[in-house]
C-alpha cells in the first residue's frame, strides 16, 4: 500500500470514528467507549511487554489506581474531573514506579507472575479501605453525556498511539527494545536498563490509569471487582499480541476486530464471548504468534505458508 | 490459646491438601518449564469429575480420586501431544499465552456444561469431627489431608526410583543428552504434562469434599498454586509441602487476626515480597 | 599515566567455587593482550569483571587511574566494550540497528542524533566489512558474520578498551585471517585490546604479551613466544607428562 494511500485511509477512518457519536445509534457508542478504553490498554501493555519483553499481567492495577484514585479526589474532595484524572494517574505512576524498581529485577516467568500476585494483592487491598468504599465501592457524580466520554476516550487513544509512535523512533525506544532482545548486551553497550525499563512501566501505568479514570466517571459506580477485573489483563495481552506487539497500529486493529467479533457472537450467549476469546488465544498463538502486523506484512510473500511455517519453527 | 491451636490445625490441614494442589504445577514447571496457567482448571475439572460420580453414580470421592485422575491425565496428554508440542520451541511467553487461553477455554466450556451454580459434595461422613487435643477436626478434612501427603510422597518415590521417572529427570536435565540414550521426549514431555493435570484433578477431587465448587475456582486456585511453589521452592517435592502447609497456616492465622477479607492481601503480599526477596523460596538457594 | 587497566589483587568467589585467585596484570595504552588458558581458568569471568557484569569478591581494577566500581552500563559509556562468547545479536532488528543501537548509548552516544548514529553505525559496518548486509535482518546471518557484527558494535561504541571473549572461535583459516586485520586496524587506532582466545595462530600474531590463567591464578606472563613455552603453561594445557 503507498504511502499516501495509507495516510488518506489512516486519517479518514480517524475522521469518522470522530463522528460516531453523531452518525451512530447509541448502543455503537458505548461499544465504541468500551472499545477505545481497551484499545489504549492494549497500546500501554505494548510498550511494556510489547517494545521492552517484560510481559506484564499486571495492567489491571493501574487501570484500577486510576479509576479509584479519580473517583476518590472527586467524591472525597470535590474536585473536578480533570484534577481526579491527574490525581488518578499520580497515583498509578507512584506506584508503578515504587514496585517497578523491585519487580523489574525479576525475568522472565516470575516477572510474569509477580505482575499476576499484584493483580490479586492491589485489588485485595482496596476492598479492605474504607475510603474506597470497601467491597461496596462508590458512587460518583452523575454525568449522562456519552459523546464527551467518547470523545475522551478516542483523544486518550490517539494521544497514547501518538507517544508509542514517537518512542519507537526515538533513542528511549530502541534502547527498549534492545533490552527486549538481549538485556545483558544492551546493559554492555550502554544501556541504562534500569532506569528505562522503569520508564516504561510507569509510562504504560499512566495510560491505563487515565484510561481507568475516564471510565470511573463513565460507568458512575464503581466497585473493587470490576475496576481491578483481571480479565482485562486478557484481553488487553492477547490484543495487543493478536495485533502485533512492538507494532504502532497492530494493538487497535487488535482490540476493534476482536472486539468487533466478541460483540456479535454474544448475542446469544454471554460465555460464548469468553470462550471465544480463549480459542482465539489457542489459535492466535499457534499460527501466528507475532501478530496481525506480522501477517501483514509476510502474507503477501508466503500466503497460507505463513501459517505452517510458524508452527515448524516452533515445533519439538 | 485452644483456638489459636485450631485455627493452626485448620491451617495445616488445608496446608496438605495445598500442597497436593501445587505438586501438579510444580512437576509440569520443574520438568518443562511450562508455567501452566490452565493448573486450576484442572483442579476444577477433576473437582467436578467427583462430584457427577457422587451425586449420579454415589461413589464415594475417595473411590472416585482414581477415576478423576485418569480423566484429567487424558485431558493433559492430549493438550499437551498436540496443542502445546506445536509452540514448545517459541519464547517461554508464548506457552504462558496459550495455557491461559486454555483456561478460559475450559472455565468457559464447563460454565456452559455445568452452569454457575455452586456445588456440593456430602458424603455420609461429611459432619463427623474427632477432637485433638481440643481443636475439632473435621473427618474429611484430616483424610483429605493424609491422602494429600501419601500422594506427594508416591510422586517423590516415582521421579527417584521407577524407570518412568527418572527418565523424566533425566529429560528435564538434559534434553540431549537424554535424547542420546533413547528417551523419546515428546512421549515424555506428553506423560508429564498429564502428570501434572492428573495430580490436579486428584487435588480437585479432593477439594470438592472441604470447599463448594464452581467452574470459576481455577483463576484463584492457579495463583495459590504459583504461590506455594515459589514460597517453597522448586528444588524438590518436599518444597510444595513446605509452601502448601505454610500458606495454609497463613491464611487461618490472618483470617483470625485481620479478618476473612485479608487472607488474599496476606498470600499474595507475602508471594510478591518472596519473588522479590528471595526468588528461590523458603527451601531453596540463595542466588 | 601508560596503563590503562590495572587489576590488582583480584577474587573472585562463586558460593563453593573460586574462579579467580589474586590476578593482578597491568595493560599498557594501545596494547593487545592475549589471556589464555584451559576451559574453566577464569578467562571470561576476568572478562565480566573489568565490564562490570559481575563484582569481584576482592581486589580492585583500576581503569585509566580511577577504580571501577560503577554498573556495566556506566563502564561502557566510560569507554570500556566488550563481545560475548556466544554472540547473540539483537535478532529482530537490522545489522545496522544493531550496530546503530551501540552508537547511541556507548561512549560519545548521548550527543548523537537517531540520523548520525544511523550514519556512524554505516562507517563501521564497511569498516569490518558488513556493508552489503546492513539491512538485512541480524539473525539471518551467519557465524562468521555474526563475529563481524559484534566487531562493529564494539567499535560504535569508540572505546578506549575492548574486551574480546573467543572471537575467532567456530571460523576458519581464512576467515581468521580476516578477522586478525580487523582487529590489527582497531589497535592502529588507538584502542587497547584484550583477546582471550584459544586459536594460538591469533595470539601468536596479534599480541604484544599473553597472560596465561590456570585454576584462576595467574601463571606466566609476557611475551608470546618465551611464555608459551614455559613448562609450567605447557603442563597446564597438556598435563605433567608433557611437560
Amino acid at each position: 500500500m503507498n504511502p499516501s494511500l495509507r495516510w488518506f485511509a489512516l486519517f479518514g477512518t480517524l475522521a469518522i470514528l470522530v463522528a460516531v457519536p453523531w452518525i451512530a445509534p447509541a448502543t455503537w457508542v458505548q461499544f465504541g467507549i468500551s472499545t477505545l478504553m481497551l484499545a489504549t490498554l492494549a497500546q500501554s501493555w505494548s510498550i511494556i511487554g510489547g517494545y521492552t519483553g517484560y510481559a506484564s499481567f499486571g495492567g489491571s492495577v493501574f487501570y484500577g489506581l486510576g479509576s479509584y484514585g479519580t473517583a476518590i479526589a472527586m467524591i472525597e474532595y470535590h474536585l473536578p474531573f480533570g484534577v481526579g484524572l491527574i490525581l488518578g494517574a499520580l497515583v498509578a505512576v507512584t506506584f508503578a514506579v515504587l514496585i517497578g524498581l523491585p519487580v523489574l529485577r525479576l525475568r522472565g516467568h516470575y516477572f510474569a507472575i509477580a505482575t499476576l500476585a499484584l493483580a490479586q494483592v492491589v485489588p485485595a487491598i482496596v476492598s479492605n479501605l474504607d475510603i474506597a468504599g470497601r467491597n461496596i465501592g462508590l458512587i460518583l457524580p452523575l454525568l449522562r453525556n456519552d459523546a464527551l466520554f467518547y470523545e475522551s476516550a478516542l483523544g486518550l487513544l490517539v494521544i497514547t498511539t501518538l507517544s508509542i509512535w514517537y518512542i519507537s523512533r526515538s533513542r528511549f525506544g530502541f534502547g527498549l527494545m534492545a533490552i527486549r532482545e538481549n538485556e545483558d548486551a544492551a546493559a554492555a553497550m550502554g544501556v541504562n536498563t534500569t532506569l528505562y525499563k522503569t520508564l516504561a512501566f510507569a509510562i504504560a501505568a499512566l495510560f491505563s490509569a487515565l484510561s481507568g479514570g475516564i471510565h470511573a466517571y463513565w460507568i458512575t459506580y464503581i466497585d473493587p471487582g470490576g475496576e481491578f477485573d483481571i480479565t482485562l489483563n486478557v484481553k488487553m495481552i492477547i490484543m495487543a499480541v493478536f495485533g502485533g506487539p512492538g507494532s504502532v497500529l497492530g494493538p487497535i486493529a487488535g482490540a476493534f476486530l476482536l472486539s468487533g467479533v466478541s460483540e456479535i457472537l454474544s448475542f446469544k450467549i454471554s460465555s460464548v464471548a469468553s470462550l471465544f476469546f480463549g480459542l482465539v488465544i489457542v489459535i492466535a498463538v499457534v499460527l501466528m504468534p507475532r501478530g496481525l502486523a506480522d501477517l501483514w506484512h509476510r502474507y503477501k510473500k508466503l500466503g497460507l505458508h505463513y501459517f505452517s511455517e510458524n508452527i515448524r519453527e516452533n515445533r519439538v | 490459646m485452644v483456638l489459636l491451636w485450631q485455627v493452626l490445625a485448620n491451617g495445616i490441614l488445608l496446608g496438605g491438601l495445598y500442597a497436593l494442589m501445587a505438586l501438579g504445577l510444580a512437576l509440569v514447571w520443574g520438568v518443562l518449564n511450562i508455567v501452566n496457567l490452565a493448573h486450576g482448571a484442572f483442579i476444577m475439572l477433576g473437582a467436578y469429575v467427583c462430584y457427577y460420580l457422587f451425586t449420579v453414580f454415589h461413589v464415594d470421592p475417595f473411590a472416585a480420586l482414581p477415576a478423576a485422575m485418569v480423566v484429567l491425565f487424558v485431558v493433559g496428554y492430549s493438550l499437551q501431544r498436540n496443542v502445546l508440542n506445536l509452540i514448545i520451541r517459541a519464547p517461554m511467553f508464548n506457552t504462558l499465552l496459550l495455557t491461559f487461553g486454555f483456561e478460559v477455554v475450559l472455565t468457559n466450556l464447563a460454565q456452559m456444561i455445568f452452569s454457575a451454580d455452586y456445588r456440593t459434595i456430602n458424603p455420609s461422613y461429611a459432619g463427623a469431627n474427632f477432637n485433638l487435643f481440643g481443636a475439632t477436626i473435621p473427618l474429611a478434612r484430616i483424610l483429605a489431608f493424609t491422602t494429600g501427603l501419601l500422594l506427594t510422597s508416591c510422586l517423590w518415590f516415582f521421579l527417584l526410583k521407577a524407570r518412568l521417572g527418572r527418565a523424566i529427570r533425566a529429560t528435564a536435565q538434559n534434553l540431549i543428552a537424554a535424547r542420546l540414550y533413547g528417551v523419546e521426549t515428546r512421549k515424555i514431555y506428553a506423560i508429564t504434562f498429564g502428570l501434572g493435570a492428573a495430580l490436579a484433578g486428584a487435588a480437585g477431587d479432593l477439594y470438592g469434599l472441604v470447599s463448594q465448587i464452581n467452574p470459576y475456582i481455577g483463576g484463584s486456585l492457579t495463583a495459590k498454586s504459583f504461590a506455594i511453589c515459589i514460597i517453597g521452592g522448586l528444588q524438590n517435592p518436599l518444597g510444595v509441602v513446605v509452601g502448601g502447609i505454610f500458606l495454609g497456616v497463613v491464611e487461618s492465622l490472618t483470617a483470625l487476626y485481620l479478618g476473612p477479607t485479608y487472607t488474599d492481601v496476606a498470600s499474595f503480599g507475602i508471594l510478591v515480597l518472596v519473588l522479590v526477596l528471595r526468588p528461590t523460596g523458603l527451601l531453596g538457594r540463595t542466588a | 599515566m601508560n596503563l590503562i587497566l590495572e587489576a590488582s589483587n583480584l577474587v573472585k568467589r562463586f558460593q563453593g567455587l573460586v574462579a579467580l585467585k589474586h590476578v593482578s596484570f597491568g595493560l599498557m595504552r594501545g596494547e593487545i593482550m592475549g589471556l589464555v588458558g584451559p576451559n574453566g581458568a577464569g578467562k571470561t569471568t576476568l572478562i565480566n569483571l573489568i565490564s562490570g557484569s559481575l563484582n569481584p569478591t576482592n581486589g580492585e581494577i583500576i581503569f585509566e587511574g580511577n577504580i571501577l566500581q560503577q554498573p556495566a552500563f556506566r563502564r561502557a559509556r566510560l569507554g570500556i566494550a566488550r563481545t560475548f562468547q556466544i554472540a547473540k545479536p539483537f535478532s529482530g532488528m537490522s545489522a545496522l540497528e544493531n550496530v546503530a543501537i551501540a552508537a547511541l548509548f556507548g561512549s560519545e552516544g548521548q550527543q548523537r542524533t537517531m540520523h548520525h548514529a544511523r550514519q556512524f553505525a554505516q562507517q563501521w559496518l564497511d569498516f569490518v566489512g558488513l556493508a552489503h548486509r546492513s539491512s538485512m535482518r541480524a539473525d539471518s546471518l551467519g557465524g562468521p558474520d555474526r563475529k563481524r557484527l559484534e566487531l562493529a558494535k564494539s567499535l560504535a561504541m569508540k572505546p578506549k578498551l575492548l574486551l574480546l571473549d573467543e572471537v575467532m572461535a567456530g571460523l576458519n583459516q581464512t576467515e581468521i585471517d580476516e578477522v586478525i586485520t580487523i582487529i590489527k586496524k582497531m589497535r592502529d587506532q588507538g584502542i587497547s585490546i584484550l583477546v582471550v582466545e584459544h586459536v594460538m595462530k591469533a595470539i601468536h600474531a596479534l599480541c604484544d604479551r599473553v597472560l596465561v590463567l590456570h585454576h584462576g591464578q595467574n601463571i606466566a606472563i609476557g611475551k608470546p613466544s618465551q611464555v608459551l613455552n614455559e613448562p609450567a603453561v605447557v603442563e597446564a594445557y597438556l598435563g605433567k607428562k608433557h611437560a
